[in-house]
């Protein structure tokens, strides 16, 4: 009994050693990347002459056992400047494999912002550089990091085209083929690559599914999201109660795949959720047993809504989520609005004091990234 | 009870959920026992429960009055009166401690003796695919568009154009439709309980009427059954259909113009799937991808809705984002562990085995072998040397992020001539010379890249000068390679 106890008060110390050490480090590091000690470090290098006072001497020889580290890590905090100021940055790769033909590879790094602050792990394109017939340069898309949701080999078709290549084996073949290219030249000629377009456009589809994705799990944290087995008491649900429980499967915060669903609310919402990763259409289901799907457009508004309920559509509910200034973040509030003047329509002056919605905030206003959702025009 | 003394008439829909098995039927025992107690117990609970109930009823009390003529007394089980009844046998079971075999007589001869419907059998498989991933071997076939659109003729389409949105039962409603006139079939769409994954399970038979009267044996036959596992949210589907697409021209050459066989039947259902994804002006086919494995995670991480589809091997750094920090990290990368950056920022990743020994065959045939380079202590210098090569050739694969492949076959086409053979390239597998001037090599293993990445470690594989496909950067499990790089044939 002691033992377990000594065991278990070991290892939450060990813990706190590790989060303690983790939090020094970053704290030196952000003490050496800081502006004051970098300027510092910029003044007393440079003046480095011979002078006669020692405590001087020491001071210089300190700056220059820490110069190596001062450098790296003013280097590293201008390489993160540049990623939070432009989000898609490049840098050379090499292939290590000893046979590949083209071993020099341009890595291009999209790093996308997210709702609470954080960035997403970054996303790469390792492109391969190559000459087509005419000898101009040619990319092409080696690897990549991009999830399915977008789809880069399709962009890679439209926007960064390649010269045919008459890539067959056979002599003769090849001589067919090339005899064809001269007699119809327009066949095999090149398209005009363009990389920026073709960055620029997976970034957008990027960074449009991440605000999708934080749209739904805004919506959902406006609910309350109840997790199974973490806080499932407190919300006060029945043990019996076993339906409800979804899979989340956008993983808000402690990990895809836990089972989730969204606590009683005022609205009568019983379940939201994305009916798919990429958090196009979301699924509504409300205590009556109404079922609603609407779907987000890349500009955050929602284009379009269905609710069916028992008798059939419920064509006062689809107008209004889809009315207003569209936005998925006011849903709620256009839902409050309309349940509340539902209710006085029916004499029933009971007071509905829940409006404390002043806090509200949208998703895209905090983010570098609004941008590029004002940028888009209303498709 | 199974068969009513209707008329049979061959019909075009599909086979009832309901239809029921005779429980005596012996292969039911078997299909049962593959489950673990509590795995039973889990679906006898699901079955009883209030929204199921009415879909699997049990055998109660008020069914044995309609029959007096049965032979009472002689079960062992009761009928209970009431479904709580039933529900509270199967709490005592659940808490009291013995083997799964009384829960199988329980549930055959007690409370479902007047049959196990087909769709119970279903859920019986998948609980055991979700209990097992590694039951079945999977191939990954790629879902592509015929005439795919060009880009960008304009950004205002569809985002989601590349993946098929697929609603259950209208996907179902037209398989059914694509191969009903051929082949009579049951479906069960399942949702896994682990992996982000939708399997449909078809049981083929090929009579075409609604209540056939084959044995009921071959009602459980474990090869009329087809698993189609749909991954979410990505163009690829998984099958546990052995053939690849190719070979259309089986060894079994059947006379019959109309072949009836399990094999041909699951052909049908396969090229039946890309038809009923398809809608009108957006046609799909299903291309191979040359990957077979038996683990699903595998599957998942290599042809999956996730970051590593495209980037493995010595690029796996890059899709664990194990190399560089988020912008906000004041930290230099260089000072940082990549386990350290792959955790940090994301909901701990379920690194299953970090550091498992994964026991494949090849090491055990290595092991055996006495090596001059195998010593570990060697000169600090040379394995750190080594150290960083195989760092820098397999990324995080084989050690941080693993997709076990199980097998790999790989055509090597370039002539062996002895100059270009060292001694690291011999791979301690069997290699099968054939006459024309290539070399087969085929690893089988639990973890076949992982295993690789041990060999390197060890210093039997030279890790710099390796080719690519053996640090799994292909991700594929099957590579025809010449000069070190894999050909791609047009035809798929």
């Amino acid at each position: 009994m002691e033992d377990d106890d000594l065991d278990s008060e070991i290892s939450t110390i060990r813990a706190e050693i590790r989060t303690l050490q983790h939090r020094r480090r970053i704290l030196s590091s952000s003490i050496l990347a800081s502006r004051p000690l970098q300027r510092l470090a910029t003044k007393a290098h440079p003046q480095s002459p011979p002078s006669a006072q020692s405590q001087h001497q020491q001071q210089t020889q300190q700056w220059a056992e820490i110069s190596p580290l001062l450098q790296s890590s003013s280097a590293h905090a201008r390489t993160n400047h540049h990623r939070i100021g432009f989000s898609t940055t490049t840098f050379p790769f090499k292939d290590p494999s000893p046979t590949a033909d083209t071993p020099n590879l341009l890595g291009v790094r999209i790093d996308i912002g997210l709702r609470d602050g954080t960035y997403t792990k970054p996303y790469y394109i390792l492109l391969r550089t190559g000459t087509n017939r005419e000898g101009k340069k040619e990319v092409s898309v080696h690897r990549h990091t991009v999830p399915a949701v977008v789809d880069v080999g399709g962009l890679e078709r439209g926007y960064l085209p390649r010269s045919k290549v008459p890539t067959t084996t056979v002599d003769g073949e090849e001589v067919e083929a090339e005899a064809e290219a001269q007699l119809k030249p327009w066949k095999y000629k090149p398209k005009k690559q363009d990389l920026k377009g073709f960055v620029r456009e997976v970034r957008k589809q990027l960074v449009v599914w991440h605000l999708r994705c934080d749209a739904v799990r805004y919506l959902r944290e406006k609910l309350g999201v109840v997790r199974r087995g973490v806080d499932d008491d407190a919300a006060g649900f029945e043990e019996d109660e076993e339906g409800g429980w979804e899979r989340d499967i956008l993983g808000a915060a402690a990990g895809v795949g836990e089972e989730t669903r969204i606590a009683k609310n005022d609205l009568g919402i019983v379940s939201l959720g994305p009916t798919a990763l990429e958090a196009v259409y979301v699924r509504l289901e409300w205590e009556d047993g109404r079922v609603g799907r609407f779907k987000i457009s890349s500009t955050g508004v929602v284009e379009r809504a269905v609710v069916l309920g028992d008798n059939g559509r419920d064509k006062e509910m689809e107008d209004v989520i889809t009315g207003g200034d569209g936005r998925v973040e006011t849903l709620f509030d256009r839902l409050r609005k309309h349940g509340l003047s539902e209710r006085e329509e029916g004499g029933d002056r009971s007071e509905h004091g829940d409006g404390g919605e002043g806090s509200e905030q949208g998703y895209g206003e905090d983010g570098s990234d609004h941008g590029d959702m004002g940028d888009e025009s209303i498709l | 009870m199974a068969r009513p003394k209707s008329i049979r008439a061959p019909t075009t829909a599909s086979l009832p959920s309901n239809l029921r098995l005779p429980s005596s039927t012996p292969s039911l025992v078997k299909s049962f026992g593959k489950l673990t107690r509590q795995a039973l117990l889990d679906l006898a609970f699901q079955w009883l429960d209030d929204r199921n109930v009415q879909s699997f009823p049990p055998y109660l009390q008020e069914n044995e009055d309609q029959k007096e003529d049965e032979d009472e007394g002689l079960s062992p089980y009761p009928a209970e009166r009431t479904i709580n009844d039933v529900r509270n046998a199967y709490q005592e079971l659940q808490l009291r401690k013995g083997g799964k075999r009384e829960v199988i007589d329980r549930i055959l001869e007690g409370d479902w003796r007047h049959g196990i419907t087909l769709r119970q059998l279903a859920m019986v498989d998948l609980r055991y695919i979700d209990d097992h991933p590694a039951s079945l071997r999977w191939t990954a076939l790629e879902l592509a568009r015929i005439g795919a659109q060009q880009y960008p003729p304009d950004s205002s389409a569809d985002m989601t154009a590349c993946l098929p949105r697929l609603h259950a039962s209208t996907f179902l409603n037209s398989l059914q439709q694509q191969i009903a006139p051929l082949v009579k079939a049951h479906y069960y769409l399942g949702r896994s309980t682990s992996l982000p994954l939708t399997f449909l399970r078809i049981f083929v038979t090929n009579s075409p009427y609604q209540h056939p009267r084959q044995a009921a044996d071959s009602l459980t036959d474990a090869s009329r059954v087809i698993y189609i596992a749909f991954p979410d949210s990505c163009p690829f589907i998984y099958t546990s259909i052995a053939s690849t697409t190719g070979s259309k021209a089986s060894t079994t050459a059947t006379p019959h113009p109309v072949a009836t066989d399990p094999r041909s039947l699951q052909r049908l259902v396969r090229d039946a799937i890309p038809k009923a994804l398809s809608l009108p002006h957006q046609r799909y086919t299903l291309k191979a991808t040359s990957l077979t494995a038996k683990s699903l995670q595998a599957l998942l991480a290599l042809r999956g809705p996730g970051r590593s589809n495209q980037s493995n091997g010595a690029f796996s750094i890059f899709a664990d984002a194990a190399l560089e920090g988020s912008p906000l990290d004041p930290r230099p990368s260089n000072t940082v562990s990549p386990e350290e950056h792959m955790n940090q920022q994301f909901h701990q990743q379920k690194t299953t085995e970090p550091s498992e020994p994964t026991d494949s065959t090849d090491e055990k045939k290595l092991s055996k072998r006495p090596n001059p380079h195998t010593d570990p202590r060697e000169d600090p210098h040379v394995s750190k040397k080594r150290s960083l090569a195989v760092q820098s050739r397999f990324g995080t694969s084989g050690s941080l992020s693993s997709a076990p492949l199980d097998r790999l076959d790989v055509r090597l086409l370039d002539p062996p001539t002895p100059t270009s053979n060292p001694a690291s390239r011999q791979t301690p597998t069997q290699t099968q010379t054939q006459t024309t001037p290539s070399l087969s090599l085929t690893f089988t293993g639990t973890d076949i890249i992982s295993g690789i990445r041990k060999l390197a470690e060890l210093g039997v594989v030279d890790a710099k000068r390796m080719p690519s496909w053996m640090t799994g950067e292909e991700a594929v499990s099957v590579a025809v390679v010449r000069q070190g790089s894999r050909v791609v044939k047009d035809s798929g």
